[in-house]
């Protein structure tokens, strides 16, 4: 039995007020078990970022609970919810979001020095994390001096080197072409077989599905389906050209 | 280096012409502060130059005298009741006040302020005598000065006459160091000679020396001395220093124009570094709502944000020091030299990482309501 990671249940959330207002997410039932790689595609605007930074307790939803590792969000404060991403939480963004001034073995000991992680030890994880992504030699460029896929690379050891139970990113290859867009994934996908970490991608890109374990279709705030993917045994439909 | 520390100042040297700007800030507002206060030590120093160097244990000064150049006279019967009155060893007169220098050659007249005091007893003699001797003061017509005002009195030497209020005068002895905080130079000479060149009667003074007798209570001594003069003060030297100081830097206003300066110095100072410190935040926001979104705490961007505060503070502070440095030395033999002490120079870098911290409130209160979900935003 697969161990679940992240609940969210009958998440309601509404942004804006007035004439501005929008029911982005309306009742969203998900939980996310350890070892998988599971995708969230939709249209723009059906509120997959949303989705995304609810799980990732950024946002908190108007209704509905979100538990991870068991620990419910709600009544939590922003240093509490703070507390709960640096200890559970690992982010891969679009744009990397990468420190330019910090050398890439930096911006991965960032996300444990901000969990008070200063020990010499550290640095050692660090690189360790950087080996991971097939970076360990980078360790001292700077992102200007990355590629685009080298940079997303040392993103995912930012996320993984906290050993974060949930992985959440957000269309980690739209900003990457072909090649380093398929690296990527492979990466993540290989990262996603770890028992003790779910990994959940949103993304418009269909050539990523063949590395999911679970696909789920998001439509105006609403979960509209939740299928296997490839590696769980279903279909696969599209691939990255090669 | 910690990490904090690390991104702070790359942040701050990634983007180095609003680091220049704000060390410029920095710099300008702090040696301006330092200027000001300097000149106002050194002011502070100078008004009661005369006092400090006074050999008196209580001074007897007319009613409400203001400071030491204030002319007015006593009545002239303070040294002989001084004298009677127990625990007094000495009493001694000292004139002072305001007269016109002739040049040995001609020209314009030049004010000076003549100090008369016995020649040959304590009270208030000529120091750090370079040339000549303060005992020289005794012979006819001799007067010191100091060699600094030799272009501005028309003389040359030791030796050179000129004429004080129409009256002779030769240079008997010359002092180092002893520079009025006016452009009127001390003029130091016999009690008598002061008295002729002022035209005070032989029995008047404006101030009279007391010194007490070994073992005296100087309160006690005091009381009596008051008490037998009530148309005079008696103070302590600290008390006429203090009055001095009070008259010369806030009556005239001179003293509260030189802080004035400095309190806007440092709130131009302020408005500098904040204005850079938060542009420089609101550049680097995403990075911020980054190291929220990976779960920093708000004190942990705190630090970063004052870091770069403290960093800038002690990178300004050194230069501002470096040019403090130099203008104490240009104007160590001005009229009114910058003083720069240690606990001036300590209390300046405390007001530098003051005014930097105080100045990085408003890219604090950026930062602490920075929504991590901005770093979705495309």
């Amino acid at each position: 039995m697969k161990e679940i990671m992240i609940e969210a249940t009958e998440i309601v959330k509404v942004l804006g007020d007035g004439a501005g207002r929008v029911e982005a997410l309306k009742g969203v039932n998900l939980a996310l078990a350890g070892g998988e790689l599971t995708l969230l595609m939709g249209p723009s605007g059906s509120g997959k970022t949303t989705l995304l930074s609810v799980l990732g307790c950024m946002l908190t939803p108007t209704s509905g609970t979100v538990r991870i590792r068991g620990r419910s969000t709600s009544g939590l404060g922003p240093e509490e919810l703070a507390e709960l991403r640096r200890d559970n939480v690992g982010f891969v963004f679009q744009s990397y979001h990468l420190f330019p001034t910090l050398t890439a073995a930096e911006n991965v000991r960032l996300a444990l020095d901000v969990r008070g992680d200063r020990s010499p030890l550290a640095q050692i994880k660090a690189e360790k994390a950087l080996a991971t992504v097939g970076l360990y030699h980078k360790a001292k460029s700077f992102p200007r001096e990355l590629s685009g896929g080298e940079q997303q690379r040392v993103a995912i050891a930012r996320a993984i080197v906290g050993d974060a139970s949930l992985i959440l990113a957000d269309e980690p290859t739209a900003a990457l072409d072909s090649e380093n867009g398929h690296a990527v994934m492979e990466l993540l996908a290989d990262i996603a077989k770890n028992p003790n970490r779910a990994l959940f991608i949103v993304t418009h890109d269909p050539r990523i599905m063949p590395f999911a374990n679970r696909i789920l279709r998001i439509e105006d705030g609403r979960l509209v389906s939740d299928r296997r993917g490839e590696r769980g045994g279903g279909v696969r439909t599209l691939k990255y050209a090669s | 280096m910690t990490l904090i520390l690390t991104l702070a100042s790359r942040n701050l040297f990634h983007d180095r012409v609003r680091l220049i700007a704000t060390v410029v800030g920095i710099v300008f507002s702090i040696v301006l502060v330092s200027v000001q206060l300097g000149v106002f030590m050194s002011f502070e120093r100078m008004v009661t130059l005369m006092i400090d160097h006074a050999q008196a244990d209580l001074w007897i000064v007319p009613a409400e005298a203001k400071s030491f150049e204030d002319s007015s006279l006593l009545n002239g019967r303070e040294r002989l009741q001084a004298l009677s009155i127990e625990g007094v060893a000495e009493a001694v007169p000292v004139v002072v006040g305001f007269a016109s220098w002739r040049k040995p050659h001609g020209g314009a007249l030049t004010s000076i302020l003549v100090v008369g005091a016995p020649a040959t007893s304590v009270g208030l003699r000529p120091w750090n005598v370079v040339e000549g001797s303060a005992d020289d003061l005794a012979q006819p017509d001799a007067v010191a000065v100091d060699r600094s005002y030799f272009a501005q009195l028309g003389i040359a030497r030791i030796g050179a006459k000129a004429e004080i209020n129409n009256q002779k005068a030769r240079i008997a002895a010359v002092t180092a160091g002893i520079r009025s905080f006016t452009t009127t130079p001390h003029v130091f000479t016999s009690l008598g000679r002061a008295r002729a060149y002022l035209g005070i009667a032989a029995d008047k003074a404006n101030y009279v020396l007391v010194r007490l007798a070994p073992n005296a209570d100087a309160a006690a001594v005091r009381g009596r001395l008051a008490a037998a003069l009530p148309d005079a003060e008696v103070l302590r030297p600290e008390e006429f220093r203090h009055r001095s100081r009070l008259f010369w830097l806030f009556d005239t206003g001179a003293g509260a124009a030189l802080l004035g300066s400095a309190i806007l110095a440092v709130i131009v100072g302020t408005i500098i570094v904040a204005q850079t410190l938060y542009s420089s935040t609101k550049d680097h926001l995403k990075e911020f709502a980054t190291l929220r979104a990976i779960g920093s705490s708000r004190d942990y961007i705190l630090k970063v944000i004052l870091s770069q505060a403290l960093i800038s503070a002690v990178i300004g502070f050194s230069m501002a020091a470096l040019i403090d440095g130099v203008l104490v030395k240009a104007t160590a033999d001005a009229a009114l030299p910058i003083v720069m002490t240690p606990a001036l120079t300590l209390g300046l870098f405390v007001l530098t990482v003051a005014m930097c911290a105080i100045a990085a409130v408003a890219a604090i209160r950026v930062v602490m309501r920075i929504d991590p979900v901005l770093v979705f935003a495309q």
